[in-house]
C-alpha cells in the first residue's frame, strides 16, 4: 500500500476539509478575525488533519502487510478468511465475514471434486483389473489357436491368420487400457514402485517377446545391446518402452531397423533408442512430449491419441529419469533415457 | 515337467492349460478350491503358477501355506498390478510376479527362467541331428556330410535346428522367424531369404544339393 494511493482514496475526505477549511476563512474573515488568527486556526486543523491521516495510514499499512504475509506462508490460501488478523474497522469485519462464507462454500466444492475424482480413479483402476481378466482370456486363446497343429475341427485355412489379427487387435485394446491406467496414476507415483536393480536386457526382451507378432508382421529387424543394469521401477520402464516402440512401429519405413544400445558413463546409464523411420520435422520436435499434440506425421491419416510421449515424460520425471528426443527428417528418430547413478546405493555397496 | 496352475477363471485355466501342454510342460489344473493346497503338495509339481484373486484364500495366503511345506518355485499370475501386492508376492517367497495381461512368449520365457534358477531346468535335447547323411552339431555349431563339413552361424544354426527338429514337415516361414525370436535374434522376412541362400551355398560347398525344399505358401521343409 503505497502512500500516494491511500491519499488519491481518501480524496473526497480532503475535498471535505479543503471545501470546510474554505468556509471557516471566509465566515473569521467576514466576523472580523484578524488574518494571522484565521492561518494560525487553519495550520492547525491542517496539522490535526495531517496526523491523523497519517496515523490511519501507518495502521492499515501494518494490518494489509500482514494479511499479505500470513497470505504468502500459507500454502491454501482459499483459507485467507479464517486466518485475517482482527480488526477495529467495521467494514473489515464485514468483507472477513463475506470472505468466510464465500470459501466455505468454495472449500465444500473442491471437497466434493476431490471425492469424485478419487471415486472416479478408484473406479478406472479396479476396472482396468477386471478388462484385464478378458483381455488375457483372448490373448491365450489366439495364441494356442493359432499354434495348434490344425487338428481342432474349427481350424479351416485363414483361420491362423485370423487368430493372429485378432490378437493384434487384442493387444491394441491392451495398450489403451494401460494408458488410461498410467494416466490415472501418473500423479502418484510414489505410491506405486518398486525400485529394483534392473537389466535394461531383460526389460527390453520382455518388450519384444510381447510385441514379437507386431513386429514380424511389420517386418521389423531388432539390434539390441544393452546389459547394463539400473535402479529403477521394471514396470514403469516396461511401458515408457512399450510406448516408444509402439510409435516406432506406427511411424516406420519400407525396412524398419530398431536399435536398442545401452551405454555406462560417470552420470549414469544412457539407454537409447533408434529407428530409421520417417522422423519428427524440426518444427515438431519441441513438442513431441506435450499432452494431445500429435504433429503432422499423426495426423494426415494414422489414429494418434497424443498420449504416449506425454506419459513417457511425465512418468519419467516422477522416476527421475532424463528422457530426450533427436530427429532428423527422413533418416530416423533417436530417443534417449538416462537413468542417473544412484550414489546412495553405490555408496551402500562400497561399505 | 510338472506344473500346477491356480487360477479360477475357467477359460484363462483353460487355455493356460493348453499353451502348458503345447510347450510340453505336464499340467495339473483344479477347478475347487476348498483344498487346493493340499492338492499342490500331493501333486509335488516342479512350479506352481498362482492367482491372488481367488475364492476363498487368497493366492498369498496359498503361497505361505506351499512354503511351510515345500520349497517349490511359485510365480504369481494376477490382474493385481500394484507394487505393493508385487512386493508382497515376493516377500513371501514368490520366485516371480507377472501381471495380466501376460502374452504367451513372456509367460514361457519367464516360466523357462524360474526353472532354470531353481535348478530344474530341462534335460538338454540330443546336440546331434542327422537326416538324409547331413548331421547338425549344435555343441559345435557346424554341419557335416560325409567327411566335410560348413561352419554355421548362429543364425543358421537355429534355422537348421527348427527344420531337423520336425524332419519332413514344412515349416512357415512365420514359424522359423517367431523361433529366430525365441533365441534372440530378431530378424525380418528378407533377411531370412537371406541366411537361407546362405546356408544353400554352405551345403552345396560340402557336396549336398537340393537339402532344402521350398515351396510357396508353405515354407521350407528338409
Amino acid at each position: 500500500m503505497k502512500l500516494t494511493d491511500f491519499i488519491k482514496d481518501r480524496g473526497m475526505l480532503l475535498l471535505l476539509h479543503l471545501v470546510c477549511m474554505c468556509a471557516a476563512a471566509a465566515f473569521f474573515t467576514m466576523t472580523g478575525y484578524s488574518r494571522t488568527n484565521t492561518v494560525l486556526f487553519l495550520l492547525l486543523w491542517l496539522l490535526v488533519l495531517m496526523s491523523w491521516l497519517l496515523a490511519t495510514y501507518l495502521r492499515r499499512r501494518r494490518f494489509f502487510q500482514e494479511a499479505q504475509q500470513i497470505l504468502e506462508k500459507v500454502d491454501q490460501r482459499y483459507l485467507l478468511g479464517e486466518l485475517l488478523p482482527d480488526s477495529f474497522y467495521l467494514e473489515d469485519r464485514l468483507y472477513r465475514d463475506m470472505i468466510l462464507r464465500s470459501n466455505k462454500q468454495c472449500i465444500e466444492r473442491i471437497r466434493q471434486i476431490e471425492d469424485e475424482q478419487r471415486a472416479y480413479k478408484e473406479y478406472i483402476e479396479s476396472w482396468v483389473h477386471e478388462i484385464k481378466a478378458p483381455i488375457t482370456g483372448i490373448s491365450l486363446l489366439c495364441d494356442n489357436r493359432r499354434n495348434a497343429s490344425a487338428s481342432l475341427p474349427e481350424d479351416k485355412p485363414g483361420f491362423k491368420e485370423s487368430y493372429l489379427a485378432i490378437n493384434l487387435e487384442n493387444q491394441k485394446i491392451e495398450n489403451y487400457v494401460d494408458m488410461a491406467l498410467y494416466y490415472a496414476r501418473s500423479d502418484q507415483v510414489y505410491k506405486d514402485y518398486l525400485i529394483r536393480e534392473t537389466c535394461l536386457e531383460d526389460v527390453v526382451y520382455q518388450i519384444l517377446d510381447k510385441n514379437r507378432l507386431l513386429l514380424i508382421q511389420n517386418r521389423v529387424r531388432v539390434q539390441t545391446d544393452c546389459k547394463e543394469t539400473v535402479y529403477t521401477d521394471e514396470k514403469w520402464i516396461a511401458f515408457i518402452l512399450n510406448q516408444i516402440l509402439l510409435n516406432s512401429v506406427k511411424y516406420r519405413s519400407e525396412s524398419p531397423l530398431f536399435n536398442i544400445r545401452a551405454n555406462r558413463d560417470k552420470d549414469g546409464v544412457t539407454l537409447l533408442l533408434e529407428d530409421n523411420g520417417p522422423g519428427i520435422p524440426p518444427e515438431d520436435l519441441p513438442r513431441i512430449f506435450d499432452k494431445g499434440f500429435t504433429g503432422s506425421n499423426g495426423r494426415d491419416n494414422r489414429r494418434s491419441t497424443g498420449m504416449g510421449l506425454y506419459l513417457c515424460r511425465r512418468l519419467c520425471e516422477r522416476l527421475g529419469i532424463r528422457l530426450w528426443a533427436e530427429s532428423e527428417y527422413a533418416v530416423g528418430t533417436k530417443l534417449y533415457l538416462q537413468f542417473p547413478v544412484n550414489s546412495y546405493i553405490h555408496d551402500a555397496r562400497k561399505n | 515337467m510338472h506344473i500346477f496352475v491356480i487360477e479360477d477363471e475357467p477359460l484363462i485355466r483353460r487355455e493356460l492349460k493348453i499353451l502348458l501342454e503345447n510347450a510340453l510342460y505336464q499340467v495339473t489344473a483344479p477347478d475347487t478350491f476348498d483344498s487346493v493346497t493340499r492338492q499342490a503338495l500331493d501333486a509335488r509339481p516342479d512350479l506352481v503358477l498362482l492367482d491372488i484373486n481367488l475364492p476363498g484364500l487368497s493366492g498369498f495366503e496359498i503361497c505361505t501355506q506351499l512354503r511351510q511345506q515345500m520349497e517349490v518355485p511359485v510365480i504369481f499370475l494376477t490382474s493385481r498390478d500394484n507394487s505393493a501386492d508385487e512386493l508382497n508376492g515376493l516377500l513371501l517367497g514368490g520366485d516371480d510376479y507377472i501381471s495380466k495381461p501376460y502374452h504367451a512368449p513372456v509367460l514361457l520365457a519367464r516360466i523357462a527362467a524360474v526353472l532354470k534358477r531353481a535348478g530344474n531346468a530341462r534335460p538338454g535335447e540330443t546336440s546331434l541331428f542327422t537326416k538324409g547323411g547331413v548331421t547338425l552339431d549344435i555343441a559345435k555349431c557346424r554341419l557335416l556330410y560325409r567327411e566335410q563339413s560348413a561352419e554355421l552361424t548362429k543364425s543358421e544354426m537355429k534355422i537348421l535346428h527348427r527344420l531337423f527338429r520336425e524332419p519332413g514337415a514344412f515349416v512357415s516361414r512365420m514359424d522359423l522367424i517367431e523361433y529366430l525370436w525365441e533365441s534372440r535374434i530378431f530378424i525380418d522376412d528378407n533377411t531370412l531369404s537371406v541366411h537361407v541362400t546362405k546356408l544353400r551355398e554352405k551345403l552345396r560347398s560340402i557336396g549336398v544339393q537340393d537339402f532344402i525344399v521350398t515351396r510357396r505358401g508353405m515354407g521350407y521343409r528338409i
